[in-house]
């Protein structure tokens, strides 16, 4: 019996952190989350520049770094060439 | 005249020595030449490196040598001649393997394929890889002396300053990375998790900021590398050697010293053949030049050999006058 109700508290417990976390931290987490976004792709851009047509250093050290990068060269990309508006000052 | 032995005594923490100038003037004779020296008289452990695409250390040492890693030719002697080609051929498949691994995949996709092959076939490359090399020899320590065959000067030129920039960018990248990282774990923290793997990314940066700041920061020690302009008593060798000063001091690097080279012996100046004598007497007129205008640079004169300088044998004779030149000229 003390066993079920230990269980619905801690369900009430993970619950209440939820909450809390969506209410208090989880946009602040998304704001953290993008800008990281905008690290990786800028980072992806000072070493596989010349994938897009733009001259980087010589690209030796840069292939070594290559397989890190693959997961993520697609949305980089695709963020590079997105068309942009002025929504995206609102929006980013 | 202090001659390379004494330089090498008052500079005893030299680990690096670059013969640099214009093109068949003698760099690699030179650096064969101490190599042998120091390996063979000596009984120092010492690498000889060229880092010329025309590389002609194998001609000298006679033995073939090119894209064989380290040769032991003689005791203590050792001498590389990279084959930058195949060096890039193998990078370029590991880093193809290292995808493959990773992604578990059959076939690289095309797109990448394509960035990888391009990559691979430009001009800088080459020069990447041979510094890379030259890098890493330096980063393993395993050698007293590093002698290292230059590029005629341009290009070894490029080379130093490649060491500037290089590390540059890998310090620029390398904090774009950390910075990531610090968003990685501000986002952890906030979910209150923690950030279990390493940045494996970082870990390669770190690793080639270890090696290539190591080579730098001996590159430009002017107590552990000494530069060596080799030269002959010519007009245009001794424009070159101006205008390579001039780079020298853009540079922040500092000259160790001039090696004279092919220089016809002044008893000849009689010699019943005129093309001899005058040949003779051009050189003269041109060795006053050079005291006067880099007199306290000039460290050795070898004279011009009645063989070309090739085998251990010469090799030994040219160091006699490189490392203990005689007084008079």
């Amino acid at each position: 019996m003390s066993e079920k109700r230990s269980g619905v508290f801690d369900k009430l417990k993970d619950a209440v952190k939820q909450v809390t976390y969506g209410m208090a931290l989880h946009s602040q987490v998304t704001g953290v989350l993008k800008t990281r976004m905008y690290i990786e792709h800028l980072f992806t851009l000072m070493i596989l520049g010349d994938m897009l047509g733009l001259p980087i250093l010589p690209p030796y050290y840069s292939l070594r770094l290559l397989p890190y990068t693959i997961p993520s060269i697609k949305s980089w990309k695709h963020r590079f060439y997105r068309e942009r508006d002025f929504t995206d000052i609102i929006y980013g | 005249m202090i001659g390379l032995r004494q330089y090498l005594e008052q500079n005893n923490e030299t680990k690096m020595i670059i013969f640099a100038g214009k093109g068949g003037l003698g760099k690699t004779t030179c650096s064969a030449a101490l190599a042998y020296h120091l390996a063979v008289n000596e009984g120092k452990r010492c690498l000889c490196f060229s880092t010329d695409p025309q590389a002609s250390l194998s001609d000298i040492f006679e033995r073939d040598i090119f894209g064989k890693g380290e040769i032991e030719v003689a005791p203590n002697l050792y001498v590389v001649e990279i084959d930058a080609d195949k060096r890039i051929r193998e990078y370029i498949e590991d880093v193809k393997r290292k995808i493959r691994e990773m992604y578990k995949m059959e076939e690289i996709p095309p797109e990448i394929e394509s960035y990888i092959e391009t990559s691979a076939v430009e001009p800088a490359m080459y020069e990447s890889a041979t510094y890379d090399a030259m890098a890493e020899y330096l980063a393993e320590g395993k050698y007293d002396y590093y002698i290292f065959d230059m590029p005629p000067f341009g290009h070894g030129v490029r080379m130093i300053a490649m060491a500037e920039i290089l590390s540059m960018w890998v310090d620029r990248i390398t904090d774009a990375r950390k910075k990531a990282k610090e968003y990685d774990e501000i986002a952890a923290t906030l979910r209150g998790q923690r950030v279990l793997s390493e940045d494996k990314v970082l870990e390669e940066l770190y690793d080639i900021q270890r090696k290539l700041g190591f080579f730098k920061d001996v590159m430009l020690d002017r107590r552990k590398t000494a530069f060596f302009m080799v030269m002959t008593p010519e007009k245009m060798s001794i424009l070159d050697t101006e205008r390579a000063l001039d780079m020298f001091k853009e540079l922040g690097l500092t000259l160790s010293g001039i090696v004279v080279n092919q220089v016809l012996p002044s008893s000849l100046a009689n010699n019943s053949s005129k093309l001899l004598a005058h040949r003779v007497e051009m050189q003269q007129r041109y060795l006053d030049e050079i005291r006067r205008k880099f007199g306290g640079k000039v460290v050795s004169v070898i004279p011009m050999f009645d063989r070309e300088p090739k085998g251990l044998g010469m090799l030994g004779e040219v160091a006699k006058y490189l490392v203990n030149p005689p007084t008079a000229v």
